[in-house]
């Protein structure tokens, strides 16, 4: 039973135990091995998501942030409907999305970093007519929408240009017009930004803040660019090895996954040893600068301490980098259950 | 309806753009075609030095034998034309995963992953074919009726239907196992059967192969009888062959639509 | 070398050298085992495929057999035709050389083959061992589906010729691995000189399939005529390259050609081996000046 009009209930998407696992043959190393793999072939069941789930409301902008093969990207996939899941249910504007049915389909769109979808033959003016046709776009609303696209995104002069001429970040753009040129309620990234360089990066940003704004489309993007997260969006979703870590806004991942802060000092003279030890914990000294990392919850008394003694003539205070913790998080997570079965060829 | 057609025609028309681009390209895969296929011709002609007729009792004398041959032509360059450049590329795009953009659009996937690549260089055999059929039908005596020239081109296209069906079986294939050479090596193995009139596999082994070639596979059906109604007289055995080639093209066309779909469900999609 | 005594090392020098080579080989063929039993279900099922084909031919040819007046076709009786089909797959598994044309023609193109005018190693010994390791993997593995085939074909065949005949054969089998070598050896290395050998490497293979006898035994060419008196086609595609590829060893296994004539067609071939091999030496040579004077 499809609730075709997802908008009344404000949850666009919603996911409960979403899992997918994979059977992966080991490659075998060495000639006896070759033989053996004749006979009998180890594999492993490879579990890329293990039981997520998460609900979107009308209009949010969610980044999936995780470190490779953390299962971003399937994620997406499974809720675009490319693949179908181990376990676990799953609906995207009141559709199962694996179902395929052509009126999902018509209601969201899909952009991946790097692998294009726009046809290679053709000049990107045909490729969006050709989008016209597969989603029924009426004319003059379909003309509307794109000069307005391409006009956000400057790529006039190139819709003309057969789409395999044109470089990585220009492609890049093309693909966002054609992707929006049917006025999606949920729009899917995957590493938008991947491989290009920074004024790309910037117009892409601006253009999906604005697009987002004005038509209220469900934003869902994976990447591992904390630009990207910084630049777009409030909610943050961290994957690690098939789980969600984290799942709210972004200033509070500070809040809570952080201990510290960097407190770094400008001295007149580099220090001696030990004397800035009592301070907090020093990460780096160069000459008369020294960047400490000092506990949260005694900043607020060695501070005061800090700026009494005598020889320091500038400090500063600063959270420690998203990088860092993201970074952070991703090392912590448990180690991925691969479990080894030894099942015939 | 209409709009599968228009989409049809955007592709084909960028392909023939883009053929008409490298125009050398282009007509050098229709002289290579084109050799390949006065090689066969050649042999032909060597073999009826030795043979008055292709199987005793056949019929299959020269000139029918090479409006049979002829018809195989214009068949299989349409196969060619239309499908087989699609198919081959089904490979490159599960690998890079552009198989996982055709997914999420509002069209039909078998319909896009067969025919968004048109290869005109094909057509080059299949306009020597017809050349080659009216050669052999001015020479021959017996003339084919009305009923005969209204079966042939519909008995074509039902030859095509079934060579489609494998076409996408073998596309099934590809979505389930990624990698497969040795998948369009079974194009060749398997179509070659279809080569030669079905008669010539007779015997204790050729029975047997016949008939698993004409119910189970129905690969001698593709070309044996549409070159059958036109070429030779047709007797009552004739209208049983027809109404097989049609059910088996229809029966062909289902299998493989439903087969292709549950490669589709289980499809698992490159690594990220 | 000051007239010291030489050392071990230095005595044993060219042993050394050839256990090296001997070495890498090894490696090179286990690396191409490995690579054919990776893709196990496409081999298994790939080699026994390769047969299919043979099936058809076989038909035809008895069909056209029961048709025709004639007791045999160009001295070919039903079973022969046979024996020479399964014959020629045996040729063809020696002499066909997959991808080397395209694949020399490819790294010129793309600059790959730099490297092998820097390193010292002779880029066409490389090449050849490179093959012979690919084809001991390839009977290797093939062996059991042609001895299945040939098994149960074994009616088709005349009784055993005799040793001299075997030998004449086995030498005629080697000499067709080479040629098919230094042919597309030269062929790809046309590739210095043509930026699109792929047409003429077509050419080739489709003269190749004509008169190789890959297609049918080449005896039947002896009743059309060339044009020159007296002289058929069979007769001077004998001086030309193409046929030892597929028609020559089988021909002599079934006794086709004997004693002075086979004495001669075995001389041709060798001799066209020579030609070949001295023509990729020079093609090579010039190529490579030709190339750095260039630049890749």
């Amino acid at each position: 039973m499809h609730n075709s009009s997802g908008a009344n209930t404000g949850r666009v998407i919603e996911v409960e135990s979403l899992a997918k696992a994979y059977r992966v043959f080991d490659k075998p190393e060495g000639l006896v091995a070759s033989v053996k793999s004749l006979f009998h072939r180890p594999s492993r069941l490879v579990e890329a998501l293990k039981g997520v789930s998460l609900t979107v409301g009308r209009g949010e902008f969610v980044a999936l942030l995780g470190p490779n093969g953390a299962g971003k990207t399937t994620f997406l996939k499974l809720l675009s409907g490319i693949v179908t899941p181990t376990r676990g249910t799953a609906r995207v504007l009141g559709h199962v999305p694996w179902e395929r049915a052509d009126d999902f389909r018509r209601r969201f769109a899909l952009v991946m970093g790097q692998r294009n979808q726009l046809w290679w033959d053709l000049p990107a003016a045909e490729s969006f007519r050709l989008h016209q046709e597969i989603y029924r776009i009426e004319p003059a609303r379909f003309a509307r929408t794109r000069d307005e696209l391409v006009d956000l995104l400057g790529v006039g002069r190139l819709v003309l240009q057969p789409v395999r001429d044109l470089s990585l970040g220009e492609r890049m753009k093309l693909e966002l017009v054609a992707a929006l040129l049917h006025e999606p309620e949920v729009l899917f990234l995957d590493e938008p930004t991947i491989g290009l360089d920074v004024v790309a990066q910037h117009t892409i940003h601006e253009f999906l803040r604005h697009v987002q704004a004005e038509r209220r489309t469900t934003v869902m993007l994976t990447t591992h660019y904390m630009k990207d997260v910084a630049a777009l969006c409030e909610r943050v979703v961290v994957i690690t090895h098939g789980d969600v870590l984290y799942d709210g806004s972004l200033a509070q991942i500070v809040d809570r996954f952080t201990t510290h802060k960097i407190v770094t000092l400008d001295l007149d003279e580099p220090p001696e040893p030990g004397r800035v030890e009592r301070f907090g914990f020093p990460c780096e000294i160069r000459g008369p600068q020294v960047v400490l990392r000092i506990d949260r919850g005694r900043i607020a008394d060695v501070l005061p301490e800090i700026l009494r003694t005598a020889g320091v003539r500038d400090v500063s205070v600063e959270d420690v980098p998203l990088e860092e913790i993201v970074a952070g998080l991703f090392r912590a997570a448990p180690a991925p259950a691969e479990r080894a079965v030894g099942a015939g060829a | 309806m209409g709009r599968y057609l228009s989409i049809f025609l955007t592709f084909a028309r960028a392909c023939l753009v883009r053929d008409m681009t490298f125009r050398a390209n282009f007509l050098l895969e229709c002289i290579t075609s084109l050799g390949w296929m006065s090689m066969n011709l050649a042999f032909y002609s060597l073999v009826f030095q030795f043979t008055p007729e292709i199987g005793k009792g056949t019929g299959w004398t020269r000139e029918p034998f090479f409006a049979f041959v002829a018809t195989g032509l214009i068949i299989n360059s349409i196969v060619q034309a239309l499908f087989m450049p699609s198919a081959e590329e089904l490979t490159e795009m599960v690998r890079t995963g552009g198989l996982d953009a055709v997914l999420v659009q509002p069209l039909d996937a078998q319909f896009l992953l067969s025919m968004h690549r048109v290869d005109f260089s094909s057509f080059a055999n299949g306009l020597v074919g017809c050349g080659l059929l009216g050669w052999a039908l001015a020479r021959m005596e017996h003339a084919p009726s009305t009923a005969a020239w209204l079966l042939y081109p519909l008995l074509i296209l039902c030859g095509v239907a079934i060579l489609y069906s494998l076409v996408i079986m073998l596309a099934a294939a590809t979505i389930l196992l990624g990698r497969n050479q040795s998948l369009y090596d079974f194009w060749f193995y398997i179509t070659n059967f279809s080569r030669y009139p079905a008669e010539i596999y007779a015997g204790p082994w050729g029975g047997p192969l016949r008939a698993l070639c004409t119910f189970v596979i129905p690969i001698l059906l593709v070309v044996n009888v549409p070159a059958r109604v036109i070429a030779q007289p047709l007797e009552d055995g004739a209208w049983g062959l027809v109404a097989l080639a049609v059910v088996a093209a229809v029966a062909a066309l289902v299998i493989s639509r439903l087969v292709f779909q549950t490669a589709l469900a289980r499809y698992r999609s490159a690594s990220s | 070398m000051s007239g010291q005594p030489m050392t071990v090392a230095e005595r044993l020098g060219p042993l050394a050298e050839l256990a090296t080579r001997l070495r890498i080989w090894w490696t090179m063929l286990a690396i191409c085992l490995e690579e054919r039993l990776a893709y196990r279900g496409d081999f298994i099922l790939g080699t026994a495929m390769r047969f299919l084909p043979i099936v058809t031919q076989v038909f035809l040819w008895t069909a056209v057999f029961t048709a025709t007046t004639r007791g045999d076709i160009a001295g070919y009786s039903r079973t022969d035709i046979v024996a020479y089909y399964l014959l020629t797959m045996v040729t063809r598994a020696f002499s066909s050389m997959p991808g080397l044309a395209g694949g020399i023609a490819r790294s010129i193109r793309d600059g790959s083959i730099k490297k092998y005018l820097v390193q010292p190693v002779d880029y066409v010994s490389f090449l050849l061992a490179a093959r012979i390791a690919h084809k001991l993997v390839y009977y290797a593995v093939a062996i059991i589906p042609f001895t299945a085939v040939f098994f149960v074909c074994r009616g088709y065949f005349p009784p055993v010729p005799d040793a001299a005949t075997i030998t004449a054969f086995t030498l005629s089998l080697v000499l067709s691995f080479l040629l098919g070598f230094f042919m597309e050896a030269m062929l790809g290395m046309l590739g210095f000189w043509f930026l699109e050998v792929s047409s003429i490497i077509f050419a080739y293979m489709l003269v190749q399939y004509l008169l190789s006898g890959h297609m049918f035994p080449l005896d039947m060419l002896a009743g059309v005529s060339t044009g020159i008196a007296g002289v058929s086609v069979a007769d001077a595609v004998r001086w030309l390259p193409f046929e030892y590829t597929a028609y020559f060893p089988a021909a002599v296994w079934l006794g086709k050609i004997r004693g002075p004539d086979l004495v001669r067609s075995l001389a041709i071939e060798a001799a066209w081996v020579v030609v070949m091999a001295a023509a990729c030496r020079l093609a090579w040579w010039r190529g490579t000046c030709r190339y750095s004077a260039f630049g890749g």
